[in-house]
């Protein structure tokens, strides 16, 4: 099983870095489906172990969170594509200042 | 201070009242000038009175006070009464009073009267001092104060050329004699007298003695003294005749125990020189002045011969009885110049003072005639009168002397010197007094000038010095022990003035105009030498060192000022690159660091998504490893 | 070596194959389609793992919605501009500095720790248990996460939609 562990280490430095170097919102929003998806194996894998199965459904929730942040985050997307017309994380500078 | 006696007060009166005169003078505002006029004569007086009680009721004195020390040797401030210097002060305080009360008719309308007399009271006191000082030292301090004040005087009218090269020329004379002398004060403290090294002995006091020859007027510095004619007539009298030219020969009196017989021939033979130099270019003078002031300086000249061969005291009684003497020639000569000088606009004549432009005065200025004639005879010597009875002391002393022909030499230079005398006394009286008239109107001089020139001429008289009139004794000469008459000097004497008056009448009496020989008129050249020689060296080496300075010393300072401006530029450097850049380093390190700070608030999402796991990554790094 | 572990190996070495080419790719539609093979790819390890229930509802929700969402909102996006959306990668060097220590941080974590089976722990099929704890222990927040989903997707619609309440003239 440790090599499902590094995996899921792959997987989620993947969407890491994913998330840092894409100059697109929608390839940041991939980069953090990698990323939950990478602990969503690490509970499947432990839950392997343990007969509660709570982490099961952890990962259940986890899925459904993302699910609710990949709509949202997709439709903010959107939204700043057409305001700002630019789908580039960085140009958007509102936050400073 | 309670212990004090009488003498003691008497004679710090006596010194110091001349300075409060002077104070007074310097303090009255200039358009309230005559009132000087008032204060210092009697002020004057005060002090001459003064001086005759001490003369006549004072022991010996010798006042000392601490002055200051240097390391562990004291100066002392100390004054010295004794027979000698009773008889200076009595002498100078007189002569001082008589002219200061001269002066108040001579300079009655001078613009700057509160000067003068300032200057005349200042003079008193520092010729009091040399005469009081028993201590090297103090006497140089007066010693240059008298310089000072005798620059002063000479130049009183500033604004003729002459008089202020005079007071130059005298000036400088007498430096070049100031600065021997401290040299050899400085040799004899280091050598007092009885230590064994004579030469150096010797050396220190002919040091001393070349301050002497400077204010003494004697060869080779004489030739200040004719130009110091130019200042007011009563500063000639007191300056050039009684006491200024005096303090040399006072001095050589108060320093003959060191004297080293080498330093006595010199004396003795710059003294005889310097006599006969004199006589001779009296004679050939026209200036009334300027003959009175080479009859000065042959007259000096017998008293320093008289020092230089032993005889003290006869210089000492030549001193004083010259003193009035030619005190009284030099007011009456005055009197002449006052009362000529209303004609000078009038007759176009170029000058008072010039004895072919006088004549036949005797009818006019009966008072001044006599007083000329008695002053006159006294420096001829004629028997009965003061300056026979010093003059056969002095030629007693040569005719004394040990080696035959010292004695021979100096015994007959003196009867020449005489000679001359008589002669060139002669020809003034002839040329001034008797003669054709050529002025008109002139009117003797007001009282005040006409009482110090009497009491001058009788004090010319025999009695002051002595009860016997060809003999030297009784009650004044009890001062001058030494000073003594020998029959067969004074018969030499009086056979030479004798000869030489007969001369005078067969030689200048059918003259119609005074002669005279242009080289003996002009001091036998030796003026001229020095100005062309000395004069000459003295410019060239003055272009020379100002050569040198432009190229040598502005060069020196040019170059440390570009060495300086060079460095200054360093510092700038320095101070810009280094210091500054210090600071701009520090403010550019908290710049950066700023702009380090604030690029982390950039608003770009990512780049804080960035950071954010960069901490936790060291974080966990350092807490799960 | 039996079968299930190969096909572990193989779907674990698909799925990373495919996030580390999501890296490389510069086109967002293809990175879109690699996600779902990543995705898919871990829903057979997750089976592999004795999840069946979480696997089918990767494949579900994943495939069926999340990358649906995604790959419209890449139409959107370049249905603008008319061309392809290519990506252009900044902070290179930082990130992948960062990503390989935290791989290696990670990797050593999990290298030191032992995992040891739990007593009680039944190996096998447990989709039934599963379906039973769900509708029993889990019920409340099932059931809030229904209604997270639902809040989730009107504020989607209501934040993508061009509808302005202020000016009654939007699309």
């Amino acid at each position: 099983m440790t090599h499902t562990l590094i995996l899921s280490a792959i997987l989620f430095a993947t969407g890491l870095v994913t998330v840092i170097i894409k100059r697109n919102a929608i390839m940041v929003l991939i980069g953090i489906e990698l990323m939950l998806n990478a602990a969503n194996l690490n509970l499947i894998v432990f839950s392997r172990n343990n007969p509660s199965l709570s982490g099961q459904f952890l990962a259940l929730f986890v899925i459904v969170v993302a699910v609710c942040e990949a709509a949202v985050g997709l439709a903010i997307v959107l939204r700043v594509y057409k305001y700002y017309q630019t789908s580039v994380p960085d140009q958007v500078h509102e936050l400073k200042d | 201070m309670a212990n004090l006696s009488t003498s003691e007060i008497l004679l710090g009166l006596v010194l110091t009242l001349p300075l409060i005169s002077a104070i007074v003078s310097f303090l009255i505002p200039a358009r309230y000038g005559w009132v000087s006029s008032l204060t210092a004569p009697v002020l004057l007086l005060v002090c001459t009175i003064l001086s005759f009680i001490l003369f006549f009721t004072s022991e010996a004195l010798h006042v000392t006070a601490s002055w200051f020390s240097i390391g562990t040797t004291e100066i002392n401030f100390s004054l010295l009464l004794d027979a000698a210097s009773r008889l200076m002060i009595l002498v100078v305080s007189t002569v001082s009073f008589l002219v200061h009360l001269y002066s108040t008719g001579y300079m009655g309308y001078d613009t700057k009267i509160t000067r003068y007399f300032g200057m005349l009271g200042l003079f008193t006191f520092s010729m009091m001092g040399i005469v009081l000082a028993s201590q090297l030292i103090l006497t140089f301090v007066f010693w240059e104060l008298m310089g000072f004040s005798s620059y002063m005087l000479i130049g009183h009218w500033m604004e003729k050329p002459a008089a202020a090269k005079a007071a130059q020329k005298a000036f400088l004379f007498n430096r070049i004699g100031d600065a021997f002398m401290l040299i050899g004060i400085l040799i004899t403290w280091i050598h007092p007298a009885g230590s064994p090294d004579t030469f150096w002995q010797t050396t220190g006091v002919l040091c001393i003695f070349a301050g002497v020859v400077g204010k003494s007027a004697q060869l080779p510095l004489s030739f200040w003294l004719p130009d110091a004619m130019e200042g007011p007539t009563p500063v000639s009298a007191l300056l050039h005749a009684a006491t200024m030219v005096a303090a040399g020969v006072f001095l050589l009196i108060r320093i003959n125990p060191l004297l080293t017989d080498t330093a006595l021939t010199v004396i003795a033979i710059t003294g005889i020189s310097t006599a006969l130099f004199g006589a001779v270019s009296a004679l050939n003078q026209f200036d009334i002045k300027k003959i009175l002031a080479y009859s000065t300086l042959s007259q000096l000249g017998l008293m320093i011969t008289a020092i230089g061969i032993g005889a003290k005291d006869a210089a000492l009684l030549h001193l004083f009885t010259h003193a009035f003497f030619k005190a009284g020639l030099f007011l009456a000569a005055g009197s002449v110049i006052h009362a000529l000088s209303h004609q000078l606009n009038d007759q176009k004549k170029s000058d008072v003072q010039d004895i072919r432009n006088l004549g036949g005065l005797r009818k006019k200025l009966p008072v001044t005639f006599i007083v000329f004639c008695i002053a006159g005879a006294s420096l001829a010597g004629l028997p009965m009168l003061s300056g026979f009875l010093s003059k056969d002391s002095i030629l007693t002393a040569a005719w004394n002397l040990s080696i035959p022909s010292a004695q021979f030499i100096f015994t007959g230079l003196i009867l020449i010197v005489s000679f001359v005398t008589v002669l060139y006394t002669f020809r003034l009286i002839r040329f001034v007094f008797f003669g054709n008239e050529s002025q008109t109107t002139v009117h003797e001089s007001p009282w005040v000038m006409r009482i110090p020139m009497i009491v001058c001429a009788v004090a010319s008289g025999w009695f002051i010095v002595s009860v016997n009139p060809i003999h030297v004794s009784g009650w004044f000469a009890n001062s001058f022990t030494g000073a003594e008459t020998s029959l067969i000097a004074s018969g030499l004497s009086a056979v030479t003035v004798l000869v030489a008056f007969i001369a005078g009448v067969l030689f200048y009496w059918r003259q119609p105009s005074p002669q005279s020989n242009s080289i003996l008129q002009n001091s036998f050249g030796i003026d001229s030498f020095y100005q062309r020689t000395i004069g000459l060296a003295i410019v060239r080496l003055a272009s020379a060192a100002e050569a040198t300075d432009k190229r040598v010393l502005d060069g020196f300072l040019h170059f440390i000022a570009y060495t300086q401006v060079s460095v200054a530029h360093g510092i700038a450097w320095f101070d810009r690159y280094i210091v500054d850049g210090i600071v701009d380093t520090g403010a550019r390190l908290v710049k950066s660091a700023g702009s380090l700070t604030r690029s982390f608030q950039g608003g770009r999402i990512q780049l804080y998504i960035f950071w954010a796991v960069a901490g936790l990554i060291i974080f966990l790094f350092f807490v799960l490893i | 070596m039996n079968l299930t572990e190969v096909a572990l190996y193989a779907f674990e070495i698909l799925a990373g194959a495919a996030a580390l080419a999501i890296l490389f790719v510069r086109n967002v539609f293809h990175a879109a389609l690699l996600l779902i093979v990543c995705l898919t790819s871990l829903a057979g390890v997750f089976v592999i793992y004795n999840a069946e229930f979480i696997a089918v509802t990767q494949i579900l929700v994943y495939a069926g919605g999340v990358l649906v969402l995604i790959i419209f909102g890449v139409m959107l996006s370049s249905r603008i501009t008319g061309k392809p959306l290519l990506v252009s990668n900044q902070y290179l060097l930082p990130a992948s500095f960062i990503g390989v220590l935290s791989t290696v941080i990670f990797i050593k974590l999990f290298s030191q720790q032992h995992f040891y089976q739990h007593p009680g722990a039944i190996p096998g099929n447990r989709i039934s248990q599963t379906g039973i704890i769900l509708m029993s222990d889990y019920v409340l927040p099932f059931e809030i996460a229904g209604i997270l989903l639902l809040i989730a997707l009107l504020g989607a619609a209501v934040i993508a939609s061009s509808f302005n309440p202020k000016s009654n003239n939007g699309k």
